[in-house]
C-alpha cells in the first residue's frame, strides 16, 4: 500500500528512466500497428458511417482519390469522360456512363469480379430492403446494362456531375449477398470479401482488427504482411501507445499534440492540407443582424485569423477564405478577402446602424444589443481556445458573443433543426467540389446543409448550373464564379484549412497521405518499412 | 425463511425495475440527438435517407409505442438489434462481459488484499504514524480521478519504464497467461486504488467501533492474544457492514469502470456504454442500463442474504 506510491514518486523524480522504450516493438514489414480512434461499426463500405480506413485495405473502388485529390482508376481501366467516349449525354436530359473493368480481377475467394457485381450493387442500394448510409447518386440511376462481364453501362435519369465517384466504394459481391438481408449479414459485414491487398484475419471485438495480406493480389502482394488496427478511443492513450512503440501509425493527430509527438524518436509527423475548412456559421434566420452583409463582413474583419493559426494552431494549418480548398481542381484565390482591420469592422457596424448608445461597450440598434451565442463542441481543445479568441475579438468591436459547449451528438441535432445562433465547426466535404448542398437557398435543413440560411438568386443559378455541367473545364469556370459570389456575400467566416497530421514511423516508405475522406490507406499496397539506418 | 425473503424481495424489485425502465427510456429520449444524428455529419446522406432510416428503425413511432415495443421485447428476451452495427444487442453485451468480469474481479481482489490488513492495522494503531500516513494516502486515493491516475500509471510504467503494456487486453504475438496478466496490471491497479482507499477508511471506522465493545474487552481480559482478538473476534464483526458496502460497490464497478476502460482501451462494458451513449444507440443503452439496475438489485439482495448468514442476530 505504501511502497507502490513511493516507487511511483521515485520514478517521477527520475525522469532519466525514459527514452528507452521506443526501440522495442519496432515497426516492420511483418507487422504494422495502427492506433485507431474507434471501432468500426461494420466493414461494409456502403453501410458504415465512419471513415473507411480499414475497408480501403480490403475493398477497392473502380476509382480512388490520390494524394492530390485526382480521381484515378483502380478496378476500372480508365475514368469515363465525354472526351474518351465513356459518357454520353442523352437528348432526353439523362446520361449514360460506361465503365470498363480491368480484366483478370478476382474476389478473394477466387470468383471473378464482373459487371454483374456492379449491377447487383446498384439494385441492392436502390432496394427498400437494404439500409445503406446514403443512396446519393444511386437514386438517379434508372438501370445498369451489362453487355459483357467487363462492361457496365450506367443509365442516369439526369446529368450528374459527380458520377466519377459513384463507385469509389467498389461493389458488393453478388455471389455472396444475393437474396440476403444485407443489414444483418454479419459474415460479410464483419469479414467482407474484397479484391484489395488485405483480408480480415481476425476482428476481436473491442480490441482490434487484424488484416493479413493477400498473396495473389493483382498488383503484386503488399510488402507489409500484417496490419493491426487497435481501437483506442482516448487520444492521450493513443499518443502514449505511439510513444511506447505499441502503435506505429496514428492518423489525424490533434494539433495540440503535434509538438509532443515530434519529440518521440522514430516517429515522423506527416502534414498535408485537407479538403475541409473550419468556419463560423452565421444563422441569418435566428439572428436578424446577420442578414445584413455589412455585419457579416465586419465580423470577418474583426478577426485576426493569422494570429489564431499562428498561436492556437502552432502554424500547422493555413488561413483560408472559402469553402473550396486549395487542393481542389475547382479552387480559385481570386476572391474578395476581409483582412484583419478593426477600424474597418467598426466603420461597417456603424454604417449598418449598430452603435453603442448607452456606453456599455456593446452596440445596439432599435434598443436591441448586438449579441449572440456561439455553439461549438465540448472537449475539442482547439475549438474551445479559438472560441475564446473570437469572443475577445468581437468584444473589441462592440459585439457580445457567448460560448456554448455541447457534445458532438447534440450539436448535430441542434444545427439540423436550425436551433443555434452561430456555430464553430467544419464539414466533412466530399471530394467533388459541389457546393449546392451547403449554400443553395432551397437546401436549408432538412433538405441540405445551408445552415447560414443564405438566399441569393445569383448564387443559386450559378450553383445549379455547375451541378449540371459534366465538362470539367466549363464546370470549373462556373465554380470560380460561385466562389467569387460567396466571397462577396460572406455568409460565414472561413477560418483555416483542416490540415491533416498523421504520425507514422520514420522508417515507412511509400506513405503519401490523403486529403479526402478516402483516408491514408488508399495506397497501402505500396507501403514499405525499411530497416533503420 | 430465506426462500420467503427472496420471493418477497424479487416481487418488490419488479415495480422498481419497471419504474426505472420508464425513467431511463424518457431520459435517453430527452437528450438532444438520436441514433441518426451521426448520419447528419456526412454530406452525402440526404434528408430522404434520414427519413427512410427513421421509418425502418421504428423511430418515427410515438414514444409510448416505442417504449411498449421495447418492454415486450426486453421481457421476452428479444433485446433487438444495435443501431450502430446491426448486430443483436445480446451479442454485443455478452461479448463484453468476460473482459469486464476479469477487470472487476482482479481489482476487487487487489483492493480487498490492501484494504483489509491496512484497515485493521490503522484501527488498532489509531493515531500512529502508519495511521496518519494511511489517512493521507486514502484521501488522495478517493480524490484522484480515475482518468488522471490511469494516464499517470500509463506514462510511468508503460512509456517510461516499459514494464507493462500501456493499454489493451492482450498483444497479438504473445497471447499467453503472462501477457494477459501484464495487460491487466495497470487498469486493475487504477480501479483498485480508488476502491481500496474508500474501503480502508470504512473498515477502519467499523473496526474502531467494534474494538470499543465489551466483548472485545472481555476477550482481552481473558488473556486472548491481541492478534486473535483483532482478527478473529473484532474483524469478523466489522466485516459484516463492510461486505455490504463491498458488494454494492462491486455492482457499480461492473458498469462504472467507464473511465478506466476508456484510458486503457479495455474491451469491457464501460467502453460499449460510452460508445453507445455517444451515438444514442437506444437499444444497447436500454439493455445495458437495465442490466446494470438488475445487477445492483441482485447484489443488494445477496448482501442481505449474506448478512443473515453471517450474523445470527439479523436472522431473528
Amino acid at each position: 500500500m505504501i511502497r507502490t506510491p513511493l516507487r511511483l514518486l521515485a520514478c517521477l523524480l527520475l525522469a532519466g528512466c525514459s527514452e528507452r522504450s521506443a526501440a522495442r516493438n519496432a515497426p516492420s514489414n511483418d507487422l504494422l500497428v495502427v492506433g485507431y480512434d474507434r471501432e468500426p461499426d461494420t466493414l461494409n463500405r456502403f453501410s458504415t458511417h465512419i471513415l473507411e480506413d480499414v475497408q480501403t485495405c480490403i475493398i477497392e473502388g473502380l476509382v480512388t482519390n490520390d494524394e492530390q485529390m485526382n480521381i484515378v482508376p483502380v478496378l476500372a481501366v480508365e475514368v469515363p469522360t465525354i472526351a474518351n467516349g465513356g459518357v454520353v449525354l442523352r437528348a432526353d436530359g439523362g446520361m449514360d456512363v460506361t465503365w470498363k473493368l480491368r480484366p483478370g480481377i478476382r474476389w478473394h475467394d477466387g470468383v471473378p469480379f464482373t459487371s454483374a457485381d456492379l449491377k447487383f450493387t446498384v439494385d441492392a442500394i436502390n432496394s427498400p430492403d437494404y439500409n445503406p448510409e446514403s443512396t446519393d447518386g444511386f437514386d438517379r440511376i434508372t438501370s445498369v446494362d451489362t453487355p459483357d462481364s467487363l462492361t457496365a453501362v450506367v443509365h442516369y435519369r439526369e446529368h450528374y456531375a459527380p458520377y466519377q465517384l459513384q463507385f469509389v466504394r467498389g461493389a458488393l459481391p453478388k455471389h455472396v449477398l444475393e437474396g440476403r438481408n444485407i443489414d444483418q449479414a454479419a459474415d460479410y459485414n464483419r469479414k467482407p470479401l474484397g479484391t484489395g491487398p488485405y483480408r480480415v484475419a481476425e476482428w476481436k471485438t473491442g480490441e482490434y482488427i487484424l488484416l493479413e495480406r493477400v498473396d495473389d493480389y493483382w498488383r503484386g502482394p503488399a510488402k507489409i504482411r500484417r496490419l493491426q488496427f487497435k481501437f483506442i478511443t482516448n487520444a492521450t492513450t493513443r499518443i502514449n501507445q505511439l510513444a511506447a512503440g505499441e502503435a506505429h501509425v496514428v492518423a489525424l493527430v490533434p494539433w495540440d499534440r503535434a509538438r509532443e509527438l515530434r519529440q518521440v524518436p522514430g516517429v515522423t509527423v506527416h502534414r498535408m492540407m485537407g479538403n475541409s475548412y473550419e468556419h463560423i456559421t452565421l444563422n441569418q434566420r435566428r439572428i436578424a443582424a446577420f442578414a445584413d452583409v455589412r455585419v457579416r463582413r465586419a465580423l470577418t474583419h474583426a478577426l485576426d485569423r493569422e494570429a489564431i493559426t499562428r498561436t492556437i494552431l502552432d502554424s500547422l494549418a493555413p488561413v483560408v477564405h472559402g469553402a473550396i480548398q486549395p487542393l481542389s481542381w475547382a479552387f480559385t484565390d481570386s476572391v474578395t478577402t476581409y483582412p484583419f482591420d478593426v477600424a474597418r469592422a467598426r466603420a461597417l457596424l456603424d454604417e449598418a446602424g449598430w452603435t453603442d448608445r448607452d456606453g456599455d461597450g456593446i452596440r445596439e440598434k432599435d434598443g436591441a444589443p448586438l449579441a449572440f451565442t456561439l455553439l461549438t463542441q465540448a472537449g475539442f481543445v482547439t475549438r474551445e481556445n479559438v472560441a475564446q479568441v473570437v469572443q475577445r475579438a468581437f468584444r473589441d468591436v462592440g459585439v457580445d458573443m457567448k460560448i456554448q459547449l455541447v457534445d458532438g451528438t447534440s450539436i448535430s441535432s441542434l444545427w439540423f433543426e436550425g436551433n443555434f445562433d452561430a456555430m464553430l465547426h467544419w464539414w466533412h466535404m466530399p471530394a467533388d467540389p459541389e457546393l449546392t448542398l451547403f449554400f443553395a437557398s432551397d437546401r436549408t435543413p432538412p433538405a441540405g446543409r445551408n445552415i447560414n440560411f443564405v438566399a441569393d438568386a445569383t448564387l443559386d443559378s450559378l450553383l445549379y448550373a455547375s451541378d449540371r455541367e459534366i465538362d470539367q473545364g466549363r464546370r470549373r469556370r462556373l465554380l470560380v464564379q460561385v466562389q467569387q459570389r460567396l466571397a462577396e456575400l460572406a455568409p460565414e467566416i472561413p477560418l483555416y484549412n483542416v490540415t491533416r497530421l498523421d504520425g507514422v514511423p520514420a522508417t515507412l516508405r511509400g506513405f503519401k497521405g490523403n486529403p479526402t475522406n478516402t483516408g491514408v490507406f488508399w495506397n497501402v499496397h505500396e507501403w514499405d518499412v525499411v530497416s533503420p539506418p | 425463511m430465506s426462500t420467503m425473503l427472496v420471493v418477497r424481495r424479487v416481487a418488490q424489485a419488479i415495480p422498481l425495475l419497471l419504474l426505472l425502465s420508464v425513467l431511463i427510456f424518457a431520459l435517453l429520449h430527452a437528450a438532444p440527438g438520436g441514433p441518426l444524428a451521426i448520419y447528419l455529419e456526412n454530406p452525402n446522406v440526404r434528408p430522404a435517407d434520414i427519413e427512410r432510416l427513421k421509418v425502418s428503425l421504428g423511430l418515427d413511432r410515438p414514444l409510448p409505442v416505442q417504449y411498449l415495443a421495447w418492454l415486450r421485447g426486453f421481457v421476452t428476451g428479444d433485446w433487438g438489434f444495435s443501431f450502430t452495427d446491426g448486430r443483436p444487442v445480446v451479442t454485443r453485451i455478452a461479448e463484453r462481459i468476460p473482459a469486464t468480469l476479469e477487470l472487476v474481479s482482479a481489482s476487487l481482489a487487489v483492493a480487498l488484499l490492501a484494504a483489509i490488513p491496512v484497515g485493521v492495522i490503522t484501527a488498532v494503531r489509531k493515531r500512529a504514524v502508519v495511521d496518519r500516513v494511511t489517512a493521507a494516502l486514502t484521501v488522495a486515493g478517493i480524490s484522484l480521478p480515475a482518468f488522471w491516475l490511469g494516464l499517470l500509471l500509463q506514462l510511468v510504467f508503460a512509456v517510461w519504464l516499459g514494464w507493462a503494456p500501456s493499454s489493451g487486453r492482450s498483444s497479438l504475438l504473445g497471447g499467453g497467461l503472462g501477457d494477459r496478466l501484464a495487460h491487466l496490471v495497470l487498469p486493475a491497479t487504477t480501479l483498485a486504488v480508488l476502491h481500496a482507499a474508500a474501503w480502508t477508511r470504512y473498515l477502519r471506522s467499523a473496526m474502531g467501533e467494534v474494538l470499543l465493545q465489551r466483548f472485545v474487552l472481555a476477550a482481552r481480559g481473558r488473556g486472548v492474544p491481541a492478534r486473535q482478538v483483532h482478527y478473529r473476534h473484532a474483524l469478523r464483526n466489522a466485516l459484516l457492514p463492510f461486505f455490504t458496502v463491498v458488494m454494492l460497490d462491486a455492482a457499480i464497478m461492473v458498469s462504472g469502470a467507464v473511465m478506466t476502460e476508456s484510458v486503457f482501451a479495455w474491451p469491457g462494458l464501460g467502453g460499449l456504454f460510452t460508445e453507445a451513449l455517444a451515438r444514442r444507440d437506444y437499444t444497447v443503452l436500454m439493455a445495458f442500463l437495465m442490466l446494470s439496475s438488475v445487477v445492483v438489485v441482485v447484489m443488494n439482495l445477496l448482501a442481505d442474504l449474506a448478512a443473515r448468514w453471517l450474523d445470527p442476530r439479523v436472522r431473528a
